[in-house]
C-alpha cells in the first residue's frame, strides 16, 4: 500500500496534464452487450488479495468486467475513458447498513415477511450515495423489532429492478439492542366487536431485556424448525416466514451493541447454529477475542453521525464511550469485519475514521467493499474489481482511506452512473457563478512542501484555486469536492521578473509616461507560455532605457489566457533616470525638475480638493413656514411626542432669537449672502467669530465679475460701526469688500485690483455650511452638468498622473541610480516628495544600506551577484542588502531571458544568500516593490492563482518546474 | 347576548335554506320519448351537423341529420341549432359524494360504498353541471383493501335510484396508508390474500373433519344458508385454488372474507391506487399473484408515468388521479422538469381515463380541454372522458358515446365543448332531462345575483 502510494505520487509528477479524454455525456451506452469500454486510471485498487494495479485499464463489456490490469488488450472499437494518472479507481462501495428501505415497523415483534425491498424505490435518484462512491446498499426494514423483517442487497443505479436486486431476501434482519426492545403490545381489534367477542386487549410482546430477546429468538428458531406452535405469541406467520428463510440459508443479521448483548448473541449463535452476522457491535472492542473465536462476521456500525451536535453518553465510570479502534481490534483478533456508516454518503469517511489502532488502509477499504459483499453473499457480483464481476467502480481523485478523497465518477454495471463533470453539482456550481470561466475548474494542489513566498512553508500543504484566484491555503490536505487534485513535491508562487522586456519584441523605443503599454499585449504567444512554463509568470515590462521625462513600467502576466487577466498594473511603476553617467553633474537634474512639476500638479489637485471641501452647493428652496404641526398634536406615540416637544423648543428658541434680533443682532454676519455685481451673481459665505465689539470673519466668496474661482476671504466686523471689511486673493488680484451692515443688509463697495463697484448683499441664511469632503469619482460623465459654482478640476495630466500616484503611495517609482553618493541624494529628494523609490542598478547600495533602510521600497541590483575578485573581497550585494533589511528582487532585463531568473537566484544562494531570501526576492519582495503584491507574489487566499508545481524544494539543484498555473488555469 | 347569537344563527340558516332549495335542480321529466336537436352532434363516426337524437325508454333509438331522422310527433323536444350534443361524460373513479372517503381498518372489503354515498352531496349536483352522467364511486385512496364500489348516475334522491351497477369493483391501494410504510402496506395487502387462503383451507379442513363451527357461526350471525348459499362451489380463481372448497356451502363463508374471494373468482374488477412508479410494480404483482390482473384498473398519481412501460406490458387500463403535468425537481440543480402524463400514456398505448378529481376543477370536460391544450389529440382526449372510462367500467356498450342502442345520456353545450366560453345547458340521462342551466338556481345566484325563490338576503345587524 505504502509503496504503491509513493509510486502514485511519482506517477502524478511525471504525468501529462490531467485530462479526462472522453467521459461521454451522462451515461455510456451499455445496453448492447457487445459494447466495450476501457476505463483507465493511474492506480486501480482491485481489493481482491489487496492487489493494486498501476497505470491500469479496466475493460468493460456490457455490464461486466472483461479484464483488468496494466497490459489489457483494448479492442479497437472500444470507447476509452482515461481519467489520467492522478485518478484512483476502487470497487463500488457496499454500504452494509442503510435506511434506504426502512419504514414503519410491524406490530408484531417478529415479522420476517416484512420485506425491506418493498420500501426501496428503484425509480428514485440516488445521486447522493452514488456521488460518494456507494453503488450497492443493504436495505433494512426496521431496527425497532426483534425480527424486523428481511433485508436485501440492491444497486443504486440501473434501469432494470430485477438486475439491480442482488439478493432479496438477503437476511433475516433482527436486533436485540435497546431500540428493538420496546415492541408495543399486540392488539388486533375484532371486527365487529360484539358483546360475545369483546374488544380484546393488548398482549405484551417480548423482548424488554437482552435475556428476553434471546428467549424470544430461541423460541422463534425452535418454532421455525418445527415442533413448537407459537402462533399465540408471535402470530401465524412468524414461524412460517423464518422457516422459509432457514431453508434459503440467509444470514441472520442481528444488531447487538453492548458487550452484554454481543456475548448473549454469540451464545445464541453457537447454540442455535444459525449463520448470525453481528451488526452494530460498537463495544465489540472489549470482546474482540470472543467475537473472533465465534467466527461470526461483524458489520461494525461506525458510532458517529456527521452534522450533529455531540452525544452525551454518561459520566459513570462504567459508561462506555465509543472508540474508533474496534475494526482494528477485531481484525487483529482474526474476525471478519465490514464497516457501515449511519450516513450512507459518508462511508469512505467512516472507513477512514474507524481506522484507529493502526488499521491497514487496504483492510479498511476491504471492509467497505469485498467483506460486506461476502457477508451478504453477493461477492460473486460486487465488492472487488475482477474479471467476470459487475462493472461497479468508483474513480477517486486521491487514494481511498485518506481524508479528502472524493469521487470524480461512479460506474455501475458498466454505466456511468454519476459524474462530477456532468452532474447537477457542477450545474449548480455554474449557476451560482462559481465557475464562470469554463477552463477554470477547481484545482487543488497537494504538495509535501508548500512555499508560500513570504518565507513560510507548509508541509504538507494544499492550495486550492478557483475562478482564477486562490481560495484556500491549508496545511495538510482536504480536497474540496470535485476539485482536480494534483499532487507533487513542492509548490511556490509564480516568479516575478522585476524588470524585463518580454513582449517588446526587440523594440527599443522609449514611450512617454502617458503611453498605455497594455495596447501592445495579445494573449496566446507561444514564447510567453514557454517563459511561464519555466516559472516566470509575471513580468514588469519596461522599455529599454528611460527618457528624461520617465518611462512607464507595466506589470503583466505573459501567459494569461485573456488580456484582462494579463494586465496587473499599467503603469505599475514609473522609471526615472537619475544618474547621468556621461556628465555626473547633470545627475538628478531631470528627476528634480520632473518631481517639481509633479509636486505642483499634486498641489493643484490638493487645492481643488480643498476647494471642493469648502464649497457649498446652492441652498435648496427654503421650506415654507408650516404651522400645521399644531393641528395634529394628539399623538400617543412617545417618540413623536418627544419630537413635538423638541420642535416646540426649537420654535421657542427661534422666537427668542427673533426678539433678540430686533434689539441687538449678536451675529449679523454669519451666513450666506447674495447680491449682484455687474450682472453677475455674488455669493459669499461668511463666518463671524463673535467677540467684544465685533470679531474676525472668515469665509469664501464667488463672483464671476471679481474672480474666476472661489476666493477665500478674511476680514473683520466692527460692531460699533457695523462695518464689514473682507479681503482675499482671487485669480485677477486681491478682492476686497467694504461695507456697512444695516437691517440685515450689507451695502458697500467691492473691488478687485484697481476697480471697485457698488454692491448690496442680502443675507439668505444664517448657517455656515461646511461641505463634506467630496469623493473623487473616476469618470464623471460629461453630460451631468456640475452645479453652479462648483470648483473646477485641474486638467488631468497623464504624464504626471503616475508620479502623483507614486506620491500618494499607490505606484512605484523605479529610479536608475548607481553611486552611493547619488543614492543618498536621490533618496533624500524622494523622501521630500513622500516617495519611497525602488533603486535600480544601485550596485553600491549596500555601502549606504544603513542610511537608506526604510527609505526605499527595494533595490533592483545590477546582475552582478559576486562583486570583487577573490576571497574576502567578494561581496554579494543581494545578501548584504537583504541582511540589512532592504528588499531586493531579481530582474532579467531581457525578453525570454526571463527564464534565467531562477538560476540567477540559485547563484545568489550559492554565494551566500539565504534560500528563503532568494525565494522571497523572486516572488513576494518583487511583487511588493512593484505594488502588485495584492495580486501576485504570494500563495495566499485572494491572490491570483499563479502557482508553480515543483519536483523538489525550490532553488535547489535538480529541481524543475513540473506544471504551472496562471490565474488558476494550467499553462499548457 | 343570547339574542345576538340567535340572530347570527338566523343569518347563517337563511343561505343554508337557499342552498337546499338549489339542490333540487334535477327535476325529473318523466317522458318516455325525448328528441334532442342540436346544431352539431358528436358521434364516434364524426360530427353530424343539424342532428337529431331520438331517445325512447331511456335508449337512443335514432340518430342522424334532422332531415333524415323522423322524430316522433309526441316526443318532448329540447335543444336547438345553437347547441352541441355530446355523450355524457363518464367518471372512471371518484371518491366524492361520500360521507367519509376512508375507513380506518386496513383490510375492509366487507364494506360497501353504498352505505357511504350521500345522494344530496354537492358533488353529484356538480356532476350534472359539468355534464358527467356516469360516476364510478370508490373508496378513497387511504386504505389497504377498501370497500366495494358502485357505479351511479348523479341523479336521484336515494342510492337505489342512482344505482347503475351495485357492487362494482373493489378498491385497493399499494401506496402506504397513513402511518404505514410501503413495506408494511404491501405486507398487509399480501397478507389479506394469504389470510383468505388460510381461512378457506381451514374451512375445508374443518368440513372434511366433520366440524360445524362455521355453520353455527353463520346461523348465529343470521346469514342466509338457503338456495344458492346452501351449495359449495369450486374456486374459480386463476392464480391459486383451494382444493375442496366445493365442500363448503357458500353461506358458511365469513362475510369479511367473502368479497376478496369474489374478487379472485372474478365477480368484481379491482381498482388499485398507485402513488409512485414503484407502486405500479407492486400493484401488478399483487394482481398477477392472485389472478385478477385482467380485471385490474390502476388509479395512478402523475408520478407513475415513469412506469408506463410496465403498465403497457401488463395491458391494464389506468385512471389518472394526479395532475396532467408531473413536476419533478432535481435535488442537485433545483431545476424543475415537467412531463405531460396523458401524452406519455397515449404514446405507450395505455388505455387511460382522466379523472375530474385530479386538479382544482370538478369538470372532466375541462380536463379533456386541458389535455388538448397540452398537445393530446382531440379524439383521444375526448375518448379519455367518455368511451374509455365507459369501457373501463364495463359499460362500453351502454354509455360513452352517442350511438343507437346506447343509453340516452346526452349533454348539450351552448357552443364548442372545448371552448371555455361554452356552458352545459342541458343534461339528459337515460331520456330524462335532469339539468337545465336556466333553472340552475345556484348558478344564476352566483352569476346574476338572482336569489333563489323563497329566500331573502340576510340582513346585516348594523
Amino acid at each position: 500500500m505504502r509503496t504503491s502510494h509513493l509510486a502514485l505520487s511519482l506517477a502524478a509528477l511525471a504525468a501529462a496534464p490531467f485530462a479526462v479524454s472522453a467521459t461521454g455525456s451522462g451515461r455510456a451506452s451499455t445496453t448492447e452487450g457487445r459494447d466495450y469500454v476501457a476505463v483507465k486510471a493511474g492506480t486501480i485498487y482491485l481489493v481482491e488479495d489487496g492487489q493494486v494495479v498501476t497505470d491500469g485499464t479496466i475493460l468493460v463489456q456490457g455490464n461486466r468486467i472483461q479484464a483488468v490490469g496494466t497490459d489489457v488488450a483494448v479492442p479497437v472499437d472500444a470507447k476509452v475513458v482515461d481519467y489520467g494518472a492522478d485518478a484512483v479507481i476502487i470497487p463500488g462501495l457496499v454500504a452494509a447498513d442503510t435506511t434506504l428501505g426502512s419504514g414503519s415497523s410491524s406490530n408484531r415483534t417478529a415479522e420476517p415477511g416484512l420485506n425491506a425491498i418493498d420500501n426501496f424505490d428503484f425509480y428514485s435518484s440516488f445521486a447522493g450515495p452514488l456521488s460518494s462512491g456507494v453503488t450497492t446498499a443493504y436495505v433494512k426494514p426496521t431496527d425497532q423489532r426483534l425480527i424486523g423483517g428481511s433485508g436485501a442487497l440492491v444497486k443504486l443505479h440501473g434501469e432494470d429492478p430485477e438486475r439491480r436486486t442482488l439478493r432479496a431476501p438477503a437476511t433475516v434482519h433482527g436486533a436485540i439492542h435497546s431500540a428493538a426492545r420496546n415492541a408495543p403490545g399486540y392488539w388486533d381489534p375484532p371486527v365487529p366487536a360484539t358483546v360475545d367477542v369483546g374488544i380484546g386487549y393488548e398482549k405484551p410482546q417480548l423482548p424488554k431485556s437482552p435475556m428476553g430477546a434471546i428467549v424470544a429468538l430461541t423460541e422463534l428458531v425452535n418454532a421455525a424448525r418445527g415442533g413448537v406452535d407459537l402462533e399465540e405469541e408471535y402470530g401465524p406467520y412468524a414461524a412460517e416466514g423464518l422457516r422459509e428463510q432457514l431453508d434459503a440459508g440467509v444470514p441472520w443479521r442481528i444488531t447487538a451493541e453492548t458487550e452484554t448483548e454481543i456475548l448473549a448473541l454469540l451464545d445464541f449463535a453457537s447454540e442455535s447454529g444459525l449463520p448470525v452476522v453481528l451488526d452494530g457491535a460498537s463495544e465489540a472492542g472489549y470482546v474482540s477475542e470472543e467475537v473472533a473465536a465465534s467466527g461470526l462476521p461483524v458489520v461494525y456500525g461506525f458510532p458517529w453521525s456527521p452534522n450533529r451536535r455531540g452525544v452525551d453518553r454518561g459520566k459513570d465510570d462504567d459508561a462506555r464511550w465509543p472508540s474508533y479502534d474496534v475494526p482494528a481490534k477485531l481484525l487483529a483478533a482474526g474476525a471478519r469485519v465490514a464497516i457501515s456508516s449511519g450516513s450512507t454518503s459518508d462511508l469512505l469517511f467512516a472507513a477512514s475514521a474507524a481506522s484507529q489502532g493502526k488499521l491497514d488502509p487496504s483492510a479498511a477499504l476491504r471492509s467497505i467493499t469485498l467483506t460486506p459483499a461476502e457477508i451478504y453473499g453477493v461477492a460473486d457480483r460486487v465488492g472487488s474489481i475482477r474479471a467476470g464481476k459487475d462493472a461497479d467502480f468508483v474513480v477517486l481523485n486521491a487514494p481511498p482511506i485518506s481524508l479528502g478523497a472524493t469521487p470524480i465518477a461512479t460506474w455501475v454495471d458498466g454505466d456511468l452512473a454519476w459524474d462530477f463533470a456532468t452532474s447537477g453539482a457542477r450545474g449548480l456550481a455554474e449557476e451560482m457563478g462559481m465557475t464562470r470561466d469554463p477552463r477554470s475548474g477547481t484545482v487543488a494542489l497537494q504538495v509535501d512542501q508548500l512555499y508560500l513566498g513570504d518565507g513560510r512553508v507548509l508541509s504538507p500543504g494544499q492550495v486550492v484555486m478557483r475562478n482564477g484566484h486562490i481560495i484556500s491555503v491549508t496545511e495538510g490536505a482536504s480536497s474540496p469536492p470535485g476539485a482536480t487534485i494534483v499532487r507533487g513535491a513542492a509548490a511556490m508562487p509564480g516568479i516575478v521578473d522585476a524588470m524585463g522586456h518580454l513582449g517588446l519584441e526587440g523594440s527599443s523605443r522609449v514611450p512617454g509616461l502617458d503611453t498605455r503599454m497594455a495596447q501592445i499585449l495579445a494573449p496566446g504567444d507561444a514564447a510567453d507560455r514557454r517563459v511561464a512554463r519555466a516559472g516566470v509568470t509575471t513580468v514588469a515590462m519596461a522599455p529599454r532605457g528611460t527618457g528624461s521625462a520617465g518611462s512607464p513600467v507595466m506589470a503583466y502576466k505573459p501567459a494569461a489566457h485573456s488580456t484582462n487577466g494579463q494586465v496587473l498594473g499599467d503603469p505599475a511603476a514609473v522609471r526615472l533616470q537619475w544618474t547621468d553617467s556621461s556628465n555626473r553633474r547633470n545627475s538628478g537634474v531631470a528627476v528634480r525638475g520632473l518631481l517639481e512639476k509633479a509636486k505642483e500638479y499634486v498641489r493643484k489637485w490638493e487645492e481643488y480638493e480643498e476647494a471642493m471641501a469648502n464649497w457649498t452647493p446652492p441652498p435648496p428652496e427654503p421650506p415654507k413656514e408650516d404651522d400645521e404641526d399644531e393641528d395634529d398634536e394628539e399623538d400617543d406615540d412617545d417618540d413623536k411626542k418627544d419630537d413635538d416637544e423638541d420642535d416646540d423648543k426649537k420654535k421657542k428658541k427661534k422666537k427668542k432669537k427673533k426678539d433678540d434680533e430686533e434689539e441687538v443682532e449678536p451675529d449679523p454676519v454669519t451666513g450666506i449672502w447674495l447680491g449682484e455685481l455687474e450682472g453677475a451673481r455674488l455669493r459669499a459665505q461668511l463666518k463671524l467669530t463673535v467677540e467684544e465689539g465685533g470679531g474676525p470673519i472668515e469665509g469664501n466668496l464667488r463672483c464671476a465679475a471679481l474672480t474666476d474661482g472661489l476666493v477665500e476671504v478674511a476680514g473683520f466686523y466692527d460692531a460699533e460701526a457695523k462695518s464689514v471689511s473682507l479681503k482675499g486673493l482671487g485669480s485677477n488680484g486681491w478682492v476686497a469688500i467694504e461695507g456697512e451692515y444695516s437691517e440685515a443688509k450689507l451695502k458697500g463697495t467691492a473691488s478687485v485690483g484697481e476697480t471697485s463697484m457698488e454692491v448690496e448683499l442680502e443675507r439668505t441664511s444664517r448657517d455656515f455650511v461646511v461641505a463634506k469632503r467630496s469623493e473623487r469619482r473616476a469618470d464623471k460623465s460629461d453630460d451631468v452638468k456640475p452645479p453652479k459654482g462648483m470648483p473646477k478640476a485641474p486638467r488631468r495630466d497623464q504624464k504626471l498622473e503616475p508620479l502623483k500616484a507614486a506620491m500618494e503611495g499607490s505606484a512605484t517609482v523605479i529610479v536608475n541610480v548607481d553611486r552611493d553618493d547619488e543614492i543618498l541624494e536621490c533618496v533624500e529628494l524622494f523622501e521630500e516628495c513622500g516617495i519611497t523609490p525602488v533603486l535600480y542598478g544601485a550596485s553600491s547600495a549596500y555601502v549606504v544600506a544603513d542610511h537608506i533602510v526604510g527609505r526605499v521600497a527595494g533595490v533592483l541590483l545590477s546582475h552582478t551577484v559576486r562583486q570583487g575578485s577573490v576571497g574576502t573581497d567578494t561581496v554579494n550585494p543581494y545578501a548584504r542588502l537583504q541582511d540589512a533589511g532592504i528588499p531586493v528582487a531579481f530582474h532579467s532585463a531581457a525578453e525570454e531571458g526571463a527564464i534565467d531568473l531562477p538560476i540567477m537566484a540559485m547563484y545568489a544562494v550559492a554565494n551566500g544568500m539565504s534560500p528563503t531570501g532568494a525565494l522571497r526576492a523572486l516572488t513576494s519582495d518583487a511583487a511588493d516593490m512593484l505594488s502588485i503584491s495584492e495580486h501576485v507574489g504570494l500563495i495566499s487566499v485572494g491572490r491570483d492563482g499563479d502557482v508553480l508545481l515543483l519536483d523538489g524544494p525550490p532553488l535547489s539543484p535538480g529541481t524543475s518546474v513540473v506544471r504551472v498555473w496562471v490565474n488558476g488555469v494550467e499553462v499548457e | 347576548m343570547i339574542a345576538q347569537t340567535l340572530r347570527h344563527a338566523a343569518r347563517l340558516a337563511l343561505p343554508a335554506l337557499a342552498l337546499t332549495a338549489g339542490a333540487a335542480v334535477s327535476v325529473a321529466q318523466d317522458a318516455e320519448k325525448i328528441v334532442i336537436e342540436a346544431g352539431r352532434v358528436v358521434t364516434p363516426t364524426g360530427p353530424i351537423e343539424n342532428g337529431v337524437i331520438v331517445i325512447e325508454n331511456g335508449r337512443i333509438t335514432a340518430l342522424g341529420a334532422a332531415d333524415e331522422v323522423e322524430a316522433p310527433w309526441d316526443a318532448v323536444v329540447i335543444g336547438g341549432e345553437d347547441f352541441t350534443a355530446m355523450p355524457g361524460f363518464v367518471e372512471a373513479h371518484a371518491s366524492s359524494g361520500l360521507d367519509r372517503a376512508n375507513e380506518n381498518i386496513d383490510v375492509a372489503p366487507f364494506l360497501n360504498i353504498r352505505d357511504s354515498i350521500d345522494p344530496v352531496a354537492y358533488f353529484f349536483e356538480d356532476c350534472l353541471r359539468w355534464g358527467i352522467t356516469t360516476v364510478n364511486v370508490q373508496q378513497g385512496n387511504n386504505c389497504v383493501v377498501g370497500a366495494r364500489g358502485m357505479i351511479v348516475r348523479p341523479v336521484g334522491m336515494t342510492v337505489e335510484e342512482m344505482m347503475v351497477r351495485p357492487e362494482h369493483g373493489l378498491k385497493m391501494s399499494v401506496a402506504p396508508k397513513t402511518r404505514k410504510s410501503r413495506a408494511t402496506q404491501l405486507q398487509t395487502l399480501n397478507r389479506a390474500f394469504s389470510d383468505l387462503r388460510r381461512y378457506l383451507e381451514e374451512l375445508v379442513q374443518e368440513k372434511k373433519d366433520g366440524g360445524d363451527r362455521a355453520r353455527r357461526e353463520a346461523l348465529y350471525q343470521g346469514r342466509d344458508l338457503d338456495g344458492e348459499n346452501a351449495e359449495g362451489r369450486a374456486m374459480g380463481g386463476s392464480a391459486w385454488k383451494v382444493e375442496g372448497l366445493e365442500l363448503v356451502p357458500r353461506g358458511e363463508i365469513d362475510e369479511k372474507q367473502e368479497p376478496l374471494l369474489h374478487l379472485i373468482e372474478g365477480r368484481y374488477p379491482a381498482y388499485i391506487y398507485c402513488r409512485t412508479p414503484m407502486d405500479v410494480h407492486h400493484a401488478l404483482d399483487v394482481a398477477r399473484e392472485n389472478g385478477f390482473l385482467a380485471r385490474t384498473t390502476l388509479v395512478i398519481d402523475d408520478g407513475c408515468w415513469k412506469a408506463a412501460d410496465v403498465i403497457a406490458e401488463a395491458g391494464v387500463p389506468v385512471v389518472l388521479d394526479g395532475d396532467q403535468i408531473h413536476t419533478e425537481r432535481d435535488s442537485f440543480t433545483g431545476k424543475e422538469k415537467e412531463t405531460f402524463v396523458p401524452g406519455i400514456l397515449h404514446e405507450k398505448g395505455i388505455r387511460f381515463a382522466l379523472s375530474s378529481t385530479n386538479s382544482d376543477t370538478d369538470s372532466l370536460w375541462f380536463q379533456a380541454a386541458s389535455a388538448i391544450g397540452f398537445g393530446l389529440e382531440p379524439e383521444v382526449a375526448l375518448s379519455s372522458v367518455t368511451q374509455t372510462p365507459a369501457e373501463i367500467l364495463g359499460l362500453g356498450k351502454e354509455v360513452g358515446s352517442l350511438e343507437v342502442g346506447k343509453h340516452g345520456n346526452v349533454v348539450l353545450f351552448s357552443g364548442d365543448p372545448m371552448s371555455i366560453t361554452s356552458w352545459v345547458e342541458h343534461v339528459v340521462i337515460e331520456g330524462r332531462e335532469v339539468y337545465d342551466r336556466s333553472k340552475d338556481v345556484r348558478n344564476t345566484h352566483l352569476l346574476d345575483g338572482t336569489r333563489p325563490p323563497g329566500t331573502t338576503a340576510p340582513v346585516d345587524e348594523e
